[in-house]
């Protein structure tokens, strides 16, 4: 259990640092940003080995859901790190399907559950866990689990001033994908952090952390 | 041999001159060949350069101080439209040209030009002119009534800095490091996925000999660190990574060395794996020494010497401050845990030299394996006053003199140390603040 916080702890830390690290004077840095997704990969692993031995496999699965890129739909996830060259370091965006992108743009908005359509690219070999294969659930389970448990504590509610920051989505996804991972934080940060990059819209993405794993280093 | 044959950890007793503090945060540090110049750049695009006093031969103690000889506006900040990123002024690197004549060059870098500086001193100026009066203004040319040959008198020092190179535009990452060939004619600039080789003469074009950039940005496991030419070999640069490992690559192999000659990588510890196991085995520096023989590596806890004919683990590793082991999770939320120090040799290539928190830094003595941990404070250095050497405990019960790791200051970091290249004189940076250390000449 003590492990298992930990390592949320330091999911949610690393989450934060990466989402400061691009408000940087200079541009994000590439060797941070590797080195917090490092981090993040370690800490996600962790978490999971630990789930497995504490609890059934089946309730494992609940931190999966947020965690596991190969459970949701790549599309949304690719559409949150093609924004995301946009203001890292590379002249052109890196190859990231970009025919896929438009469709996302129609992924619901905030608190509707996330698509069913599974995606049809070729999984990361760079962020997947072969270990939880087996963990995983059909997706049509999942996402009625996911409506059922949704539940955003009161004091994670953005408030209003904070919605509608610079990254109204980012900030509303990552409490919601993130309210199990938050609520054990007692040193989650309170508030958004400023906004000083313009950017275009963000596209509400499944995992947020396989999106911001995958933002940072794929740009 | 110009170098005294003394150990430094006990026999060298070093003493501060202080410099001043400097208004910005100094990102680096270097002696020039002779050890005669310092350099210092800071975040603001500033160049600082001190130069030694001329020994006074009366005084033998006192070895020539350093004062403020040249400051200069090196990089100013800039503005990418393309990717809207501001690009920083930081200096980086500085590296300087061995001299030619008169004048002294080096390069510095920030985060994506590099710039070839020329620095040089005027100490007499033309007097006399026919045309012109002393203060510049024309003279009327009908008040001429004799012509005399204008002639060169003496004026205070002037210490000119001038841009001669600009080489720009050919890093998309961030530029880490910048090393000038032994054939002084060429150089390497580093950034996080690219090694780019320049003619000094040439800025419009430069030559990628490294790229590890992956085809597919995902696939991304590693970056490079640091790069550096080999002293005597202009065909041979190393370049290390954020996992660890340095890569030897011959340039005389093929245009692109994406295939290194060598491997330098010691397998990990399995005992000391943790959690955050493969952040701090990057390395945030490597410097080859002297000789040409080993070179040394900083990784977050610990400075290694490689030779050069062992591939397969270093042949000396130094623990800096290895009680920090322990901390690493904390290090990790205050961001300590990414911080980059660097090292250096002394000149005979028998003592190391890195820094550590709470403006300690540490020396160790290759031959005698002992070392010392000083501290650059102003509090406890008096000028002239001896270094005290300084001890922390890790655990248990603390001795008098000795600091807890608890109550060691992180915000206190010692990341740029020089060694001068000939004699014991020593140049270490604290946040904003440079000091000289000499060893007391009896």
């Amino acid at each position: 259990m003590e492990v298992q916080k930990e390592a949320q702890r330091i999911m949610t830390l690393s989450v934060w640092k990466m989402y400061h690290s691009r408000m940087q004077r200079g541009g994000l840095r590439l060797h941070r940003s590797l080195q917090l997704s490092l981090v993040m990969r370690s800490a996600r692993e962790l978490y999971l080995s630990a789930k497995v031995e504490v609890h059934e496999p089946e309730v494992s699965l609940q931190p999966a859901r947020f965690l596991d890129p190969r459970l949701h739909s790549r599309r949304e996830a690719e559409a949150e790190a093609e924004a995301a060259p946009l203001d890292g370091e590379q002249p052109s965006p890196e190859p990231m399907d970009t025919q896929e992108a438009p469709r996302a743009q129609e992924a619901p908005a905030r608190g509707g559950p996330c698509p069913a359509k599974v995606s049809r690219k070729r999984r990361s070999s760079n962020l997947s866990d072969g270990g939880d294969v087996g963990l995983v659930p059909s997706k049509k389970a999942r996402l009625e689990e996911e409506a059922a448990s949704l539940e955003i504590p009161d004091r994670l509610q953005p408030s209003p001033a904070q919605a509608e920051g610079a990254f109204p989505n980012l900030a509303r996804v990552l409490q919601r994908r993130f309210s199990g991972l938050l609520n054990c934080n007692p040193a989650a940060p309170p508030t958004a952090p400023p906004a000083c990059e313009a950017k275009p819209a963000c596209r509400p993405a499944d995992s947020m952390l396989n999106v911001l794993v995958r933002a940072v280093v794929a740009f | 041999h110009m170098f005294r044959d003394r150990t430094v950890t006990s026999s060298v007793s070093w003493c501060c001159f202080p410099l001043g503090v400097l208004s910005d945060i100094i990102s680096t540090v270097e002696f020039n060949h002779s050890g005669e110049l310092l350099a210092t750049g800071d975040k603001g695009g500033r160049v600082v350069i001190f130069q030694q006093e001329q020994e006074n031969k009366i005084q033998s103690h006192s070895r020539g101080e350093y004062n403020v000889y040249s400051t200069f506006q090196s990089h100013e900040p800039e503005f990418d439209y393309l990717k809207s990123l501001e690009i920083e002024e930081k200096i980086n690197k500085i590296r300087w040209l061995p001299q030619k004549n008169a004048a002294q060059f080096l390069l510095s870098t920030n985060d994506k030009t590099i710039k070839l500086w020329k620095i040089s001193e005027r100490d007499k100026r033309p007097e006399g002119y026919n045309l012109k009066e002393e203060d510049g203004r024309y003279r009327d040319p009908t008040t001429v009534t004799t012509l005399r040959v204008p002639v060169f008198r003496p004026m205070d020092l002037m210490v000119e800095a001038s841009p001669r190179r600009i080489f720009a535009n050919a890093h998309t990452y961030h530029i880490n490091s910048i090393s000038i060939n032994s054939d002084y004619e060429t150089y390497l600039s580093a950034d996080d996925l690219r090694i780019n080789l320049w003619h000094l003469e040439i800025t419009d074009r430069s030559f990628n000999i490294v790229d590890i950039k992956p085809a597919n940005m995902e696939e991304l496991t590693e970056v490079i660190t640091a790069a550096e030419f080999h002293p005597n070999s202009c065909n041979t640069f190393v370049y290390s990574s954020s996992k660890g490992t340095i890569r030897l690559c011959d340039m005389r192999a093929s245009a692109l060395c994406d295939r290194h000659s060598k491997l330098f990588e010691e397998p990990e510890d399995p005992s000391n794996r943790s959690f955050f196991s493969e952040i701090i085995s990057s390395i945030s520096d490597v410097k080859f020494s002297h000789s040409g023989r080993y070179m040394m590596t900083r990784d977050y806890l610990s400075v290694k010497i490689w030779d050069l004919n062992m591939e397969n683990r270093p042949v000396e590793t130094y623990q800096v401050h290895e009680y920090l082991r322990s901390k690493l999770c904390s290090l990790y939320e205050n961001d300590c845990i990414f911080d980059k120090f660097e090292c250096c040799w002394n000149g005979s290539d028998s003592v190391v030299m890195t820094g550590s928190y709470n403006n300690f830094f540490r020396m160790f003595d290759r031959n005698t394996k002992r070392d010392i941990t000083l501290e650059a404070s102003r509090e406890n250095n008096k000028p002239r006053t001896v270094l005290k050497p300084r001890k922390v405990c890790a655990s248990g019960k603390r001795k008098k003199d000795e600091i807890s790791v608890d109550s060691l200051d992180f915000n206190k970091k010692i990341l740029h140390t020089a060694w001068h290249p000939k004699e014991n004189i020593i140049a270490v940076a604290t946040t904003n603040n440079l000091y000289i250390f000499q060893d007391k000449v009896n």
